[in-house]
């Protein structure tokens, strides 16, 4: 059956079907990011954080910008080679638009890739120090002997897994266990599964057990009833025993056949003490806290939210000193000198900018800058940021921070704030939909030809449509360029 | 809409010259948003104005927005009322009473 109207107009409407259609779904699609800009808008005004402001490369998201303008101009041009007939036109303006695509992404991906291996630490005092962990961050534990390891009765969201979760923290050679039955063995997926299914048909068993015993006690107790109130109670209790349903979960002891040195990253613990260590999956092993400090490369220092910025912890003797400081002093005070003589009647406190070139210190050295060298930079730490491992010919001071001394640290995810989450949430999605619209352009393009040579006039339709959706990916972009990068 | 072999010619000149337009109001937003005005949040006004000045021209021109048939302005028009909605919601954040700053001042504030 052919669609009908794909390339005249239908006479009520004025237009081809498909142009109603992918109006109506660019109608739907700016109340789905219309909602986001509304949720940017929240988190924006009750944000307790510096609003980030030129953060994000912006030499990136500019490029980005002129690649998207260009393929909007190439993909309309392509619509119109095609109205032309001129062929040759046509393909080359709609490769050009798929190229720009697989740029923009490109380019994406770097940028995201930038934010994964990129790390800000919170210090006690609210200052926000940023780098990179060489080494990750691992707590380590020694002598551990034991895995304590809980298996769940039933389904339950968190359930032994110590093959996947426990076993990879080990370091060096993983020891052979001593399991329940009393026989020393591995412990792999494999010893893992036979020792739950054991476990689990134990635990249904006592449950069974003491399910059967509760409906006996119960029946019993309403045979013996005589009065209505006691028959009632009885009818109740046998009821409850009848939907008695909680399988008893079963802690598990395997006792290691040598003393086990733990690296666990923080990531797959729960929590830890001095002497417990809790991963994710509910195994708790018993030893001693041996490391849980943090070796980070920084590359900024963020004293926004400390009152007296000079006296940020970061400066402490233990680890950026008192050149830093100086040097951060210089630059805070540099800018705040430069700002007071180009615009003298204006609240200091209230420039945005200001604040961050100030107290947001950014570090290109492993040394401090000699005197009289350390300001003018207006570099965002995080957008400057190289992918992996400092590879831009930069160098860092390294600091090792004690434990006590941080509350949170993150890399530029979601986890880190409301702006971070925005970010990924606004353009994680638009980026979905310039993966999607090239797709559909590349499809007109590569398996199209047939329609080229036998209906351009329906072609021209379908390219027109699939434009417009192009058309809407780079209006989202036009506002979210500046709402995230410059604004 | 332009779609008679006269009129595509002739807008094609125009794509070129708006896209031109686009990308040189793009480095205006970018040379703007380093320029410190009076407040933030005029910096953040004057980016808006510039970008819907963009997205208006995107949608006149690329979209052909600008010789469209009715039918489309009347689905548009629901949209844009509802969007605007969307946007002003925020409005209703600083109307909670629980915020209003009367409410928990200390008395000699008061």
């Amino acid at each position: 059956m052919d669609i009908p109207y794909t390339v005249h107009a239908r006479p009520d409407t004025g237009l081809y079907n498909a142009k109603i259609g992918i109006w109506l779904f660019l109608a739907s699609e700016v109340m789905l990011f219309g909602g986001l800009f509304s949720a940017y808008i929240f988190l924006r005004v009750g944000a307790d954080y510096p609003w980030p402001v030129h953060d994000l490369d912006v030499t990136l998201g500019f490029i980005n910008t002129v690649v998207l303008i260009a393929s909007s101009v190439t993909v309309v041009m392509a619509w119109a080679m095609l109205k032309l007939r001129k062929f040759a036109w046509y393909r080359i303006n709609m490769a050009i638009t798929v190229i720009c695509a697989g740029v923009f992404m490109f380019n994406k991906s770097l940028e995201y890739k930038a934010k994964f291996s990129h790390y800000a630490v919170k210090l006690t005092d609210g200052t926000m120090l940023t780098g990179h962990l060489p080494n990750g961050y691992h707590v380590k534990f020694d002598g551990v002997k034991e895995l304590s390891i809980t298996i769940a009765g039933g389904n339950k969201a968190v359930d032994a897994d110590p093959v996947d979760v426990v076993l990879p923290a080990i370091e060096g050679d993983v020891p052979k266990f001593k399991f329940p039955s009393g026989t020393e063995q591995e412990l792999n997926a494999a010893t893992f599964g036979e020792l739950q299914k054991a476990t689990r048909k134990a635990a249904y068993e006592a449950y069974q057990a003491k399910r059967d015993g509760m409906i006996a006690d119960a029946e019993k107790v309403l045979a013996a009833a005589t009065t209505p109130h006691a028959i009632y109670e009885a009818e109740k209790r046998l009821a409850i025993a009848r939907n008695y349903n909680v399988i008893p979960d079963t802690k598990i002891t395997l006792v290691a056949a040598s003393p086990i040195k733990f690296a666990a990253n923080t990531s797959d613990i729960f929590g830890y003490t001095d002497t417990t260590l809790t991963f994710c999956d509910g195994t708790i092993v018993t030893g001693k806290l041996t490391d849980d400090k943090m070796t980070l490369q920084v590359d900024g220092v963020d004293a926004r939210g400390v009152a007296q910025s000079e006296k940020s912890l970061a400066f402490d003797h233990r680890y950026l000193g008192d050149a830093w400081q100086k040097a951060f002093v210089e630059n805070r005070d540099h800018h705040i000198a430069t700002f007071e003589h180009d615009y003298p009647t204006r609240d200091k406190t209230r420039s945005a900018t200001l604040q961050k070139d100030s107290l947001f210190f950014k570090i290109h050295t492993s040394t401090p800058p000699a005197e009289g060298k350390a300001h003018g930079d207006k570099h965002g730490a995080e957008a400057h940021a190289p992918a992996e491992n400092h590879g831009s010919g930069h160098d860092y001071p390294t600091v090792v921070l004690e434990k006590k001394d941080f509350t949170f640290f993150s890399n530029f995810t979601p986890k880190l704030n409301t702006y971070y989450a925005i970010y990924f949430t606004l353009t994680g999605l638009h980026g979905l939909h310039v993966v999607a619209g090239a797709l559909v352009l590349l499809y007109f393009l590569a398996f199209d030809g047939k329609r080229l040579r036998q209906d351009p006039e329906h072609l021209a339709n379908r390219v027109e449509v699939g434009g417009l959706f192009w058309h809407f990916v780079d209006l989202v972009w036009i506002f979210l360029f500046p709402l995230l990068y410059l604004l | 809409m332009a779609d008679n072999v006269e009129a595509i010619q002739k807008s094609i000149k125009w794509y070129l010259i708006i896209g031109g337009i686009l990308i040189l109001a793009s480095g205006a937003t970018v040379w703007l948003s380093f320029v410190e005005l009076p407040t933030h949040s005029l910096n953040i006004l004057v980016g808006m104005i510039l970008a819907t000045i963009k997205a208006t021209l995107v949608a006149l021109i690329f979209m052909h927005l600008n010789h469209e048939r009715s039918l489309i302005y009347k689905i548009l028009l629901f949209t844009v009322v509802l969007a605007v909605v969307l946007f002003a919601l925020f409005i209703f954040s600083h109307e909670d009473p629980l915020v209003f700053p009367g409410f928990y001042a200390p008395v000699e504030q008061q």
